[in-house]
This record gives C-alpha cells, structure tokens and sequence, in this order.
C-alpha cells in the first residue's frame, strides 16, 4: 500500500535521510523506534510531504506523490498527521476543530459532520467537552481530540510523530489506548513512539531507523529480543537496563536523575517509581561512599532494570571494596533517615560478596 | 431682590443658547458642519480602504523573502511610520504635485493612504508573526488547500489579534485627517474653526467639534463590538 524507494533527505551538508527502503500493507501498524536524532520525524514529515525529499519515491496504493503533478491536498485528506504538540486550531472549540476540515475540504453538510464528530468523540471519551476550547483542555485531551479530528476525515493512513511524548504517564496509557483501538480497523497506522511497550504489544513490525536508513525492521518480538544488527543491539540494551559506571564522588547527579527520568518515560513507570529509584540510588551510592573508598576515588556500577510482567524495579549497586552491605543491621546505621526510607519501601534485599566484590540487589 | 441667585444661571443658559444658535443655527450653519463632517468620514474611509488594501501588499511584500522587493518596502514603511502625517501631507501638496491641478482631497487621500498602509502593514506583519506554524501544518494535513488555509486558520486568527490595534489606528486615522485644513480642505475641523471665528465666540464651535470626533470613535468601537459579537455566534 505504502511503498518508499531510496528517499534522502539533507539540510544543509547534513544528510539526515540516507535511502529509505520500506513497504506497508493496507492497515499495518508499524512502529518507528531508533536515537534521538535519528530522523523519525523528518521520515514522517517526508511521507506527508510536509519535508521535500531530496530523491526518491513515494507510492502510495501505487501512485508516486512526490510527481509533480500529484495534487498534495488530495493525499493529505486521506493522510492523517498527529504531532507531539497537538497543534488544535486555537481559535476554534472543540467541535468545530473537528468539522472544519470535513465541511470545507469534504463539503459535507453541517449537520453530518457533527454527527460524525460526536461518534468520534465518543471514541476519544470526550463527549462532555465537545463545545470546549482547546486552551481549556489537559494535554492527553488535547491529544485525543486531535486524533479525532484527524480520523474525520476518514483517513486511510494515521501519521503519528511522539503523539505521547509531551504527556504524563497516566495521559500518555489514555492516547495510547485510543491508537491501539484504531489498530485493526483498517487504517494503517505509522507511529514514532519511545514507548516500547505500546511498540512490542502493539504494532505489526517494528522499523528500527538509524543512519539514516530502516537500519532494521521486524516483528517485535524478534526485534526486542533477537536484534540481528549491531546499532539495534546496542540500541534494544539501552533499553531493557539502565547503566551508569560512576569514578568520581562528585559524579553528576542531576544527569543521572535525568536519565532515569528518561528510562521511567521509556517503560510507563508514574512520578512515584521515578522517585524511589531516583531517591534509592542517591541515598546508597551516598551511603556507600560514606563507607567506602575513603580516599581513592570509588569504583561503583550501577544498574536499572524493569520487568513489566511484575512491574518490578531492580537496582544493582556492584563495587569492590571489602565486605559492606548498607542494609546489615549489624552495621549500626539504623538510625539514618534516608536509608529508612530506602529499606521501607525496597520490595526485598539481596546482598553477596565474591572475589572483593559487593553486589547489592534491591527490588522496588 | 430675592431671587437674584437664580438669574445668574438663568442668564448663564440663555447664553448657551444663544451660543449654539449663533454657531450651529444661524445662517444654516449646521449644514456647514455636517458637510465639513462629510468630507472628514469620506476622506477617512477611503484612506482606511486604500491603506489597508496597501498595508496588506506591503506585508505581502515584506514577508515574500524576495530582497530586492523587501528592502525599498522596508525603507517607505519605516519613513512612514517615523515621520508626521501633516509633513507628508504638506511634502505632497506643495512639493510633488505643486505644479499640477490635482485635487487636494486626492492628495490628502493619498497622503493618509500611505500613512496607513504603512502602519496597517506593521499591524499584520506582527499578527501573523504569532501564528503558529504548526496550525497551519495542521490545516495543511487535513487536506486544506493553502489559500483555504490562510481563510479559515491564520486569518480568523491573525483578525483576533489585529483586531484592537487595527480599531485604534482608525480612530487615530480619523484624528489625524484633522490637520488638511492647512491644504485647504474644509473638513470638520476646518468648518469649525471657521464658524467660530465668523461667530467671534470659537468655544462653543470647537467644544461641539470634539463631542463629534468622539462620537465618530465610539461609532467605530461600535462597529467593531458588533462585528466581534457575531463572529463569536
Ligand atoms: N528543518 C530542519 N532544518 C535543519 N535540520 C533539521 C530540520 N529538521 C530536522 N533537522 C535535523 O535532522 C536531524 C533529525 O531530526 P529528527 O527530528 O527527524 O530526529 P528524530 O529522530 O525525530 O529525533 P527525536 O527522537 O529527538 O524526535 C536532527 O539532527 C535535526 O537537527
Ligand atoms: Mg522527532
């Protein structure tokens, strides 16, 4: 249905698109995952035409559309973009943001537009804001209507750019499950996502995009778990855990936090998750330091992982240093405040010593 | 002897009203003055007309990214918006068509069409700056041609924001139109002044001219809260 041949795309000396080569079937779901960087949202931007590609071919059911004389505004009524930023039309409420395109582009009547538009936002479970203005809804709403919009007008293929990425978690599960809904009915749906789990549960293949290319696609249970290429190897680890190797006692906290932040986006984890495991790993690696490498510097790794089945959380602190577990109460630090709180709400403790090693396993 | 408090204010009205007779009765002067009044809403109009129809090609031309064609608008705009009408109004009707018979209420138009069309431009450029460009991709995708676009997305929007400047320089505009009595078109303030100065008492006549230009301002407010209204509706 979509078929893209050897598309490139520069700015400037930079070449961001290197030869594009994929092909969609009618009402598959694909999901674009890939760096951030990688050119996700010039790809997509390229098949709305929104970018000009430089070379190469775009046919959809057949039909090149970067000829010259294909009439753009017509593929576009039948091509939905959603973009990160929601980008309603401000001026308008909800309602009419939702038929304008349908009664001056599609010259349907007034009425069956609205029609249409309330089974829309029943869809989206925004009836009750359906006379609202944009500027009066959350982000995740705003999200939900502009999906709506864009399935007004009967599209055959949903673009969606990051639609969750400027969302909080809970936001992000209500856009989320609209597009799974939309899974399955038809429409083919692309979608630049960093949320894997909607990747591997959701969408019919995976296109892992790096330099440049679709460096390598696959369903998503062979892509998450038997990457072939090294980029996606490399790529899939960084997300299953998170790793930091910390030298120095005055590492930088603030880029840590930020990356576990990252890390909780990436795997659906709320505000709560994210600030146990940001305040366990400030606490250790500060109880630790206390006790260990007094005057050298530390040598500490650290890592994080999730299991979804559990949505459990496993921190794992390894240094070498002689025998130290924070948590022994033998210790006699019981009295610290913030270790209280890490022993309160860690789910259970493993601690092993081997060969000058400690490795200390929490679970959250 | 009693009532000597009350024919102070009695005598104090009687003299308001010979006053108003004097100036805007006698000798059909009112007439006079509507016609005055005439000659200020038309030349008002037409320059709001001209100038915002030119204010709009300015802006057309500042934004269309073709230097030769932006930089010479760049420099009428700015020496519009950064000098007085009147000099400009005086600079056309004594220098450049000094020597030919050109009417001055066309030179005045012309004059108030190019101070306008300056400031209009200024006025659009600034609204459409604020747009979002993302809307526009919006509308875009949605299949929107890009005139259909324009129509429906930046202009209502570009309208909002423009919408209370665009009122204020129209009242200034009509303030403005004040000054081409010194190219000898009997406008309003013409008119008045010269009521008052066959009447020897200017007061009354002037005091009446400025109720008129603010009735002429509310009257443009009002157009404006009508139009705002309907277009919430
Ligand atoms: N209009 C533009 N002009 C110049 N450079 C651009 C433009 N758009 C994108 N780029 C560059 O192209 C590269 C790829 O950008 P793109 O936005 O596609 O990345 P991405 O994969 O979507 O990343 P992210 O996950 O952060 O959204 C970036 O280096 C960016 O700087
Ligand atoms: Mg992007």
């Amino acid at each position: 249905m979509i078929r893209i041949d050897n598309l490139t795309k520069c700015f400037g000396p930079a070449k961001i698109l290197n030869g594009i080569h994929a092909s969609i079937n009618k009402g598959e779901c694909i999901a674009i995952i890939g760096p951030s960087g990688a050119g996700k949202s010039v790809f997509l931007r390229s098949m709305a035409l929104l970018e000009k590609p430089d070379s190469g071919t775009i046919l959809i059911n057949g039909k090149d559309i970067t000829a010259k004389d294909t009439d753009i505004n017509k593929v576009r009524e039948k091509m939905g973009l959603v973009a990160q930023g929601f980008n309603l039309f401000s001026h308008l409420n909800v309602m009419n943001n939702i038929t304008l395109a349908p009664i001056q582009v599609r010259k349907q009547t007034k009425a069956q537009a609205e029609a249409h538009a309330m089974e829309l936002l029943a869809l989206v479970g925004l009836e009750e804001k359906a006379y609202a203005m944009p500027s009066e809804l959350s982000g995740g709403q705003q999200q939900r209507i502009a999906i709506a919009r864009c399935l007004a007008m009967d599209p055959d293929i949903i673009l969606f750019d990051e639609p969750t990425s400027a969302l909080d978690p809970v936001m992000t599960r209500e856009v989320l499950s609209i597009i799974r809904k939309l899974s399955g009915r038809g429409i083919t749906l692309v979608i630049v996502t960093h949320e894997m789990d909607f990747a591997r549960e959701t969408a019919d293949r995976v296109f892992y995009l790096d330099e440049g290319t679709v460096y390598e696609e696959g369903k998503p249970a062979d892509l998450f778990k038997n990457p072939v290429r090294e980029k996606t190897r490399a790529f899939v680890k960084t997300l299953e855990t998170l790793r930091f190797t910390i030298t120095s006692k005055s590492y930088d906290l603030v880029a840590m936090n930020a990356r576990i932040d990252w890390f909780c986006r990436l795997h659906g984890l709320d505000s709560r998750h994210n600030y146990r495991i940001q305040l366990a790993v400030e606490e250790l690696i500060q109880e630790i330091f206390l006790h260990c490498f007094n005057a050298i510097n530390p040598d500490l790794d650290l890592t994080v992982e999730h299991f979804s089945v559990n949505n459990e959380i496993v921190l794992i602190f390894k240094y070498r240093w002689e025998l130290f577990n924070p948590f022994d109460q033998q210790a006699g630090h019981q009295d610290n405040l913030g270790m209280t709180l890490v022993t309160g709400m860690a789910r259970s403790f493993d601690f092993e010593y081997s060969d000058g090693i400690n490795k200390l396993i929490i679970k959250l | 002897m009693l009532n000597e408090p009350e024919i102070i204010p009695m005598d104090f009205l009687e003299k308001i009203a010979s006053s108003f007779y004097n100036n805007l009765i006698a000798g059909d002067a009112y007439l006079v003055v509507m016609k005055g009044m005439l000659t200020t809403v038309m030349l008002s109009l037409l320059a709001l007309l001209f100038g915002t129809i030119l204010g709009a090609v300015f802006c057309g031309t500042r934004l269309s990214g073709r230097k030769f064609l932006e930089v010479p608008v760049r420099i009428i705009t700015t020496m519009l918006l950064g000098s007085p009408v009147t000099l400009l109004l005086m600079l056309l009707y004594y220098v450049v068509f000094a020597n030919s018979r050109t009417d001055a209420l066309i030179i005045a138009i012309l004059a108030f069409t190019l101070h306008t069309g300056a400031h209009v431009s200024e006025i659009m450029r600034s609204a459409l700056g604020v747009l979002s460009r993302r809307e526009w991709e919006a509308s875009r995708m949605l299949g929107f041609s890009e005139l259909a676009a324009f129509r429906h997305i930046t202009l209502p929007q570009a309208w909002k924001i423009a919408k209370p400047v665009y009122q204020n320089t129209i009242v200034n505009l009509i303030q403005w139109t004040s000054v081409v009595g010194y190219v000898t078109i009997t406008d309003l303030t013409r008119t008045l002044n010269n009521v008052g100065s066959r009447t020897g008492d200017p007061f009354f006549a002037l005091f009446f001219g400025i109720l008129i230009y603010m009735g002429l301002s509310w009257m443009v407010h009002g157009l404006f809260s009508i139009r705002g209204k309907r277009g919430v509706a």
